[in-house]
């Protein structure tokens, strides 16, 4: 693999240095970066030769809907976008909550070809864009690296291991059509050129920094993160009294046309003035003003005693504008900061406060060994590079050290934020591989045969164990030995190896699955494919109306959208909490609650998730909690939590379960019927290993309409009113043979009836 | 020439036959075919209506309301039968799935025969109730006929209903010059559950009450009901608009009483019963020859000038003005006339989402061929999935349900209001105009300025 | 409804015309009482007659009973009548209940209401219950059917209310209009127009502050003479970038703007290099 060659950077590099030959140098690097590219794209590749190529998960089948409308209908169309097939009755003003950047990439892109006469299916340009992006995010990670360290192979080796790090890929595999695919790349490059700006301390690289701040502004909500790092950046710079007329200069410029770019964004429009998040740059970018005047009026007058009232002064003035941000934000003029950004402070936060944040997967607290799953040898070779960083401690080093402060904060926080300390621990990482290598690998010895040997023998083994017998003859000691400089360099290449090995192992296995299709192995160890997804999907696409309106949990509402064509209640773009806890009520209550909002909002079909089958957790049933949580959150008095646990507060589905429970839309669609797959009294769910109860639940105000072949996805039609105007009940018992032979006598006094 | 003759066949059959707007087959169920002379009158006068009359049995093996899942009558009449059940092809369920795909039953009930166990169980189902032990008969000793009942007091003599409440047309007041009363003789009363979808037609008087003959000859112990509770001719009117009534006295549609001359207690002259002319009302209403509503079209456009204003778009801007018409008909007989709201009700459209956000009358326009009805109003400020809904319906009234979709978008980038007609902004625009012009002037200056007389000095 | 208050009348007036007639129905010893569950019999009797209906409404509570013990007589012998009842009658709405009355061979007859025995309309009701009997039977007998008393209903004010829902029925309902929100407004003009002049008043003040530092376009001439084309390109421009705005502003779209802004920048950046080597040039020859 490409790696391997880079990982051998060092040694080739030294071979070059011999030969001193500038061009031949540049030209294998370009290569060197052209396979790492290629490394990276064909490790993104598995899902695609795995499966097919499709798009994958949620939110790309929301992008890739959106790229599809902003082709067939042309930009401003898709500006303008309302879109009345999703948030129903409610529909959602798509073209100004979107961040735009990814679809209008591949719009271009997919023009592009066509003016080209490329005959390309937008599909395949959507499900491959995160894979060329992140051969561009390799390269972008290089140019960065290069900005820290004089060593030409960090670059290289940054780039290599960017290219492949599991942290990276998992959210840019091919078919992962999200914000992130392109956003990675945007975010180092971004970096990149505030690096190059602050250095130069030129117009121009800060107006690009801030014409790519602007793509990223308008391709990831992460953008928040450019926008605090960087005066964070600048802030501690001003803090260890390095400021400079560079830095003033590249964050003014960066500052005011980033901040116009930005708010050219619908989605973003005044946010950058109005809200908590976007503080710290407007805030710095005053702090600066004021720090440059009173540097000028230093220079001009000479008085010491002027010089502190002017700190005094300076301090004065911050403190005032804190006090004054304080007073807009009570006023309201400044929105407080979001209940997201308190969460990644307080990681309890979101569960009591923001269930349908906390309901994310994504969004939980990261695991311990994620970090090493994810990053591999990187993770310790982290911080090495970080303390080389604090060795040097130029201005661009205090960026990485700052940055992987706050990056190894939030992803800590967030499993989802690993993507973002993820370039961060590839330069640090790349530091400190090269630095070592070069080290052991460049180190003259005072004698310069020694030196030669060194040049011949490279890193083999075998000349290693040899150099070692001579070494131990030899008078010089320590790096300058063959054995120490061969074993280090030996363990090195070892690292690395299992390093490629592991990111390989990672990628083919864990971050591969489109999860709209699954993959199980047989007993004879061939793939077996369970595509209920897209077969209930097309059931629906099929066999409904075009406007037949689908209830679902929000997870789905994206794929249904995207696969099945079908308007939706809610989807995965959960801007309205208040129309989700509607729909989570609707699950969670009783048919008689249930059906009169079904109701009122025109649901015709409604659709659910059941693994009980096929032992596939992820199914409604194990998300039915977040559903009750939400609805309670909206409805207390209706709504129980607790009503949902034992007595003994399990949370079961048996014959223990609670009649809340039991009485729940969700459970009786999720077993309905089910009984009827097995030997009476034999049904088993296998997911939660609970024996269900013989009587299986009755449905009276919806009917079954589809079961997919392994009964993942189940889908009911919701029952018209009753043509003679009975309740379901009675209805259903009625055609089910039981005549009602006297008046049933309802309690409570007698009612006259009155025309 | 075939298309001409059949367009002349057609006309003769719409002249000839008056026919009802939801067919002509109309099976007749009774005990033996008999009791047909009984009722010559009443089916000589459905017949001359139109009507393709069948006669059955409930015991006959070639009866069946379906046939491949179709209808095979259009309406039905239930004559009172001896047997205690109405036998495998009348079940409840049948007659149900008659009424839920769109079939009309009359349905007669005697209080010398009692009623069916089938025909208990469907009204139970349709919350109309039948005396204990499917027996009952209703008597009135203030208003009775004294010239044939006037010891058993079991013929009730009743003025003509009008209308069930203010606001709805009145289908059931024949007017006659010989007299002004109803004979209800021998009839079972019903009670009737809360539903919207049931109506009386016939309530009982205040002094009526309902016994059950054989077992409170003596006592009223248990009571039925009594008064305006009692119902004797009831409909049910489903959501797709089958219709179902019972009529409470059969004998009320018999030969015998459509001729009869009825006295009044206390009145002092026997008059002719109104009895013909009610049951063709009632027989016309069930059979859907009169008080069925129809469609005719709905449209709606944008109500703006110098905007494309094409029929029923799919797509409306917040705060447009628009304007909706709808066009109605109803059936009269044996043709559709234009449909006049009846005073004091109105034809209401909604434009909701979730609930309403508008409710607005639509006003008539009404020509001797055509009534529309239409108003003009401004979307609500509020972006969704609307519909515009006229939702019409009303005792003895077909329902009319019309729900059109439209959606309501957002203003697009281009459609706010440009930045120099709003004054706030002039500040601001001036401001980008004395940046250019400054822009400008430095450029020139930073190009071509001299270095100034003081400067050279320095 | 007004079948029935048509109705009601002429009952009262057949009622009335019974006694003439030959025979007909009427009661005695009709007396009534209210029993409470808690203190039995704390109610006194009240005696009531046809001719003379208690004119002081008889008030029920809540766990109250009324009992109602009278005599039915035909042609003032004791009978027992086929129809015995005691209507309760909502006077509102004309909703009427009847209660009927148990009746020995004697024609004594007695019944016992109790408040929670009522329909719900009745026992919510407001104004007070009128009730009446209704004594007639089969034959040629005239009926009886007179008001007798009024029947007050007392709730108790700790138990939960009667609720009565009233039931869905068709028909008009109430209008509705939608309120929109209100336009954004803005400031009154006079202000605007105070800033407007402020605003565009730094730009004479500006070029005042650079006139009086020495400003001037006085290479103007050399410039053009040194690169006519580089600096009439690059300064013109500069110029057009801005008309290109205005045009952004004032009709383009996007994808008109791009191009010829991508022309006019180019055009800068080509002219640009040589307009400002030579303003660079002169920089270098101190001449600025």
């Amino acid at each position: 693999m490409a790696v391997a060659t880079t990982a051998s950077s060092g040694p080739v590099d030294l071979l070059i240095n011999v030969g001193k030959n500038q061009s031949t140098k540049t030209l294998l690097r370009v290569i060197i970066l052209c396979f790492i590219a290629g490394a990276a794209i064909a490790s993104r590749l598995f899902s695609v030769i795995r499966f097919e190529s499709i798009i994958h998960e949620f939110d790309p089948w929301f992008n890739f809907r959106a790229t599809k409308y902003l082709v067939a209908n042309g930009f401003y169309d898709f500006w303008d976008w309302f879109d009345d097939r999703t948030w129903h009755p409610l529909g959602r003003v798509t073209g100004g909550t979107l961040y735009p950047g990814l679809m209008v990439t591949s719009g271009v892109i997919y023009h592009l070809l066509r003016a080209l006469t490329v005959p390309v299916d937008i599909r395949n340009i959507c499900v491959l864009l995160a894979p060329a992006c992140s051969g561009l995010t390799a390269f972008a990670t290089y140019l960065l690296t290069n900005e820290m360290t004089t060593s030409s192979s960090a670059g290289l080796l940054a780039a290599a291991f960017m290219g492949i790090a599991p942290g990276y890929i998992s959210r840019s595999v091919a078919g992962s059509y999200d914000n992130e695919a392109i956003a990675i790349f945007l975010l180092v490059f971004t970096f990149y050129l505030w690096i190059k700006a602050l250095k130069l301390g030129s117009v121009l690289w800060g107006a690009l920094c801030a014409l790519f701040y602007g793509y990223m502004v308008a391709s990831w909500g992460g953008y928040a993160f450019i926008t605090c790092l960087v005066p964070l950046h600048a802030f501690v710079l001003i803090c260890m009294g390095r400021f400079s007329m560079r830095l003033y200069v590249s964050y003014t410029t960066w500052y005011a046309l980033g901040t116009l770019a930005s708010m050219q964004i619908p989605f973003v429009g005044f946010l950058p003035v109005r809200t908590s998040e976007h503080m710290p740059a407007l805030g710095i970018f005053g702090f600066l003003q004021l720090v440059a005047f009173l540097e000028y009026v230093r220079s001009a007058i000479p008085s010491r005693q002027f010089q502190t009232f002017l700190y005094v002064a300076l301090g004065g003035i911050f403190g005032l504008s804190l006090l004054g941000l304080v007073g807009l934000t009570a006023g309201g003029y400044i929105a407080p900061w979001s209940g997201r950004f308190y969460s990644l402070w307080d990681t309890g936060y979101a569960k009591i406060h923001i269930p349908i944040i906390a309901s994310v997967s994504e969004h939980q607290p990261t695991a311990w060994p994620a970090f090493f799953f994810d990053l591999n040898m990187l993770i310790w070779l982290f911080p090495a590079g970080v303390y080389l960083c604090f060795q040097k401690l130029e201005d661009e080093h205090v960026f990485i050290i700052v940055y992987a402060l706050f990056g190894s904060y939030f992803a800590g926080v967030m499993v989802r934020l690993m993507l973002t300390l993820t370039p961060v621990v590839c330069v640090a990482a790349a530091i400190a591989v090269s630095q070592l290598l070069d080290t052991y690998l460049v180190a003259r010895s005072p004698e310069v045969p020694d030196t030669e040997e060194e040049a011949s023998d490279g890193h083999a083994k075998k000349a290693s164990k040899q150099g070692g017998l001579r070494a131990s003859s030899q008078p010089v000691v320590g790096i300058y030995n063959v054995v120490g400089k061969g074993f280090i360099a030996g363990a090195m290449v070892l690292y690395l190896l299992i390093f490629v090995q592991h990111c390989t192992w990672v990628t083919s296995n864990a971050y591969s699955s489109p999860s709209v299709v699954l993959a199980s192995r047989m007993p004879d160890g061939s793939q077996h494919i369970i595509d209920d997804y897209r077969e209930a999907y097309q059931w629906l696409r099929q066999n409904t109306r075009e406007d037949a309106k689908i209830m679902s949990w929000w997870d789905y509402g994206y794929q249904i959208g995207g696969m099945a064509d079908r308007p939706t209640l809610v989807d995965n773009n959960t801007w309205n909490n208040t129309h989700i806890a509607t729909v989570g009520k609707a699950m969670a209550s009783r048919e008689e609650v249930s059906y009169p909002i079904m109701r009122q909002h025109e649901v015709d079909y409604v659709l659910v998730v059941f693994g009980g089958l096929l032992g596939y957790s992820g199914d409604d049933i194990n998300k039915f909690l977040w559903m009750v949580r939400i609805a309670e959150g909206i409805w207390p008095d209706e709504v129980k939590e607790r009503d949902y646990f034992t007595p003994r507060g399990e949370y079961r589905v048996d014959s223990e379960a609670s009649e809340t429970m039991k009485n729940s839309l969700m459970y009786k669609m999720s077993y309905y019927n089910y009984g009827s797959l097995f030997p009476p009294g034999q049904a088993q769910d296998r997911v939660r290993g609970a024996r269900l109860p013989e009587q299986g639940p009755v449905l009276n105000t919806l009917e079954e309409a589809y079961t997919s072949e392994n009964w993942i996805i189940r889908i009911y039609k919701v029952k018209d009113l009753d043509n003679v105007g009975r309740d379901h009940a009675s209805a259903a018992s009625f055609e089910k043979g039981h005549k009602k032979k006297k008046a049933s006598k309802k309690r409570g006094p007698r009612v006259l009836r009155v025309d | 020439m075939r298309s001409l003759l059949s367009v002349l066949v057609f006309l003769f059959i719409a002249v000839v036959q008056a026919v009802s707007s939801s067919g002509d087959r109309l099976l007749v169920i009774l005990e033996d075919d008999a009791e047909k002379a009984g009722y010559s009158k009443f089916l000589g006068d459905l017949e001359s209506r139109g009507f393709e009359i069948t006669y059955e049995t409930p015991k006959s093996e070639s009866l069946s309301l379906f046939h491949l899942g179709e209808r095979s009558y259009d309406h039905v009449l239930l004559l009172p039968t001896k047997s205690k059940g109405l036998g495998p092809n009348l079940t409840p369920n049948i007659l149900l799935d008659f009424i839920n795909a769109n079939g009309n039953i009359l349905l007669t009930l005697s209080s010398s025969t009692p009623a069916p166990t089938s025909i208990v169980s469907l009204l139970l189902e349709l919350d109309i109730h039948l005396p204990p032990d499917r027996q009952g008969l209703v008597v009135d000793h203030f208003n009775y006929d004294t010239s044939s009942a006037s010891e058993t007091h079991d013929v009730l003599l009743l003025p003509s209903p009008g209308p069930l409440r203010p606001g709805l047309k009145d289908f059931f007041s024949p007017v006659s010059e010989d007299g002004n009363l109803l004979a209800f003789p021998h009839g079972m009363g019903q009670t009737l559950g809360q539903g919207a979808l049931l109506s009386p037609i016939l309530r009982a008087p205040a002094t009526a009450y309902s016994y059950n003959p054989k077992e409170q000859s003596e006592v009223v112990d248990d009571l039925f009901a009594a008064g305006q509770q009692l119902s004797l001719v009831s409909t049910m009117q489903a959501r797709n608009s089958a219709r179902f009534t019972v009529v409470g006295s059969a004998e009320m549609l018999s030969d015998q009483w459509f001729d009869a001359k009825v006295k009044k207690l206390g009145e002092k002259s026997a008059v002719k019963t109104l009895n013909r002319a009610f049951a063709k009302q009632v027989s016309g209403w069930t059979f859907k020859e009169i008080g069925v509503l129809r469609v005719n079209w709905v449209e709606h456009h944008l109500n703006e000038e110098g905007m494309s204003n094409a029929s029923n778009p799919k797509i409306y801007r917040i705060k447009n003005d628009v304007k909706y018409s709808i066009s109605l008909s109803e059936y009269s007989w044996d043709k559709y006339i234009p449909f006049e709201v009846p005073e004091s009700d109105a034809l209401q459209l909604e434009f909701s989402m979730l609930s309403p956000f508008h409710r607005l009358q639509l006003t008539p326009q009404i020509s001797s061929s055509d009534s529309t009805y239409s108003v003009a109003f401004t979307l609500p400020d509020q972006h969704g999935i609307f519909n515009f809904k006229v939702n019409y319906k009303r005792p003895f009234f077909s329902n009319i349900e019309e729900k059109h979709t439209v959606s309501v978008r957002h203003f697009a980038h281009d459609e706010w209001p440009r930045s120099f007609v709003i004054s706030g902004a002039w500040p601001w625009m001036a401001g980008i105009g004395a940046t250019v012009t400054g822009w400008l002037a430095f450029c020139a200056i930073w190009l071509y300025s001299a270095p100034s007389a003081a400067k050279k000095n320095q | 409804m007004r079948f029935l208050y048509s109705l009601t009348p002429s009952l009262l007036l057949l009622a009335a015309g019974a006694a003439q007639a030959a025979s007909s129905w009427g009661f005695a010893d009709a007396t009534v009482s209210v029993n409470s569950k808690k203190g039995a019999g704390t109610g006194s009797k009240e005696k009531f007659s046809v001719k003379a209906p208690l004119s002081q409404p008889v008030v029920l509570g809540t766990t109250d009973s009324l009992k109602i013990l009278l005599t039915a007589q035909e042609d003032g012998k004791d009978k027992r009548p086929h129809q015995a009842f005691v209507v309760l009658q909502e006077p509102t709405t004309g909703l009427e209940a009847p209660f009927p009355l148990t009746v020995k061979e004697s024609g004594k007859a007695t019944v016992e209401i109790k408040q929670s025995e009522l329909p719900v309309q009745l026992a919510a009701s407001t104004a007070p219950l009128k009730a009446s009997i209704v004594l007639a039977s089969f034959g040629s007998s005239e009926g009886l059917n007179t008001p007798i008393f009024d029947v007050e209903i007392k709730t108790d004010p700790t138990a939960s209310p009667v609720v009565y829902e009233k039931p869905l029925r068709y028909g008009k309902q109430e209008e509705i209009h939608h309120i929109f929100r209100d336009d954004p407004k803005s400031p009154p003009k006079v202000i605007s127009l105070a800033f407007v002049l402020a605003v565009v008043a730094t730009v004479p003040a500006l070029f005042v502050g650079w006139l009086a530092l020495g400003a001037n376009v006085s290479h103007l001439s050399k410039a053009l003479s040194d690169a006519p084309l580089a600096h009439g390109v690059f300064f013109g421009s500069i110029i057009a970038m801005e008309g290109v705005f205005f045009m952004y502003y004032v009709s383009w779209n996007l994808f008109q703007t791009l191009p010829v802004a991508g022309i006019v920048g180019t055009a800068t950046f080509l002219s640009g290099a040589k307009a400002l080597g030579e303003v660079q040039s002169r920089r270098l020859a101190g001449e600025r």
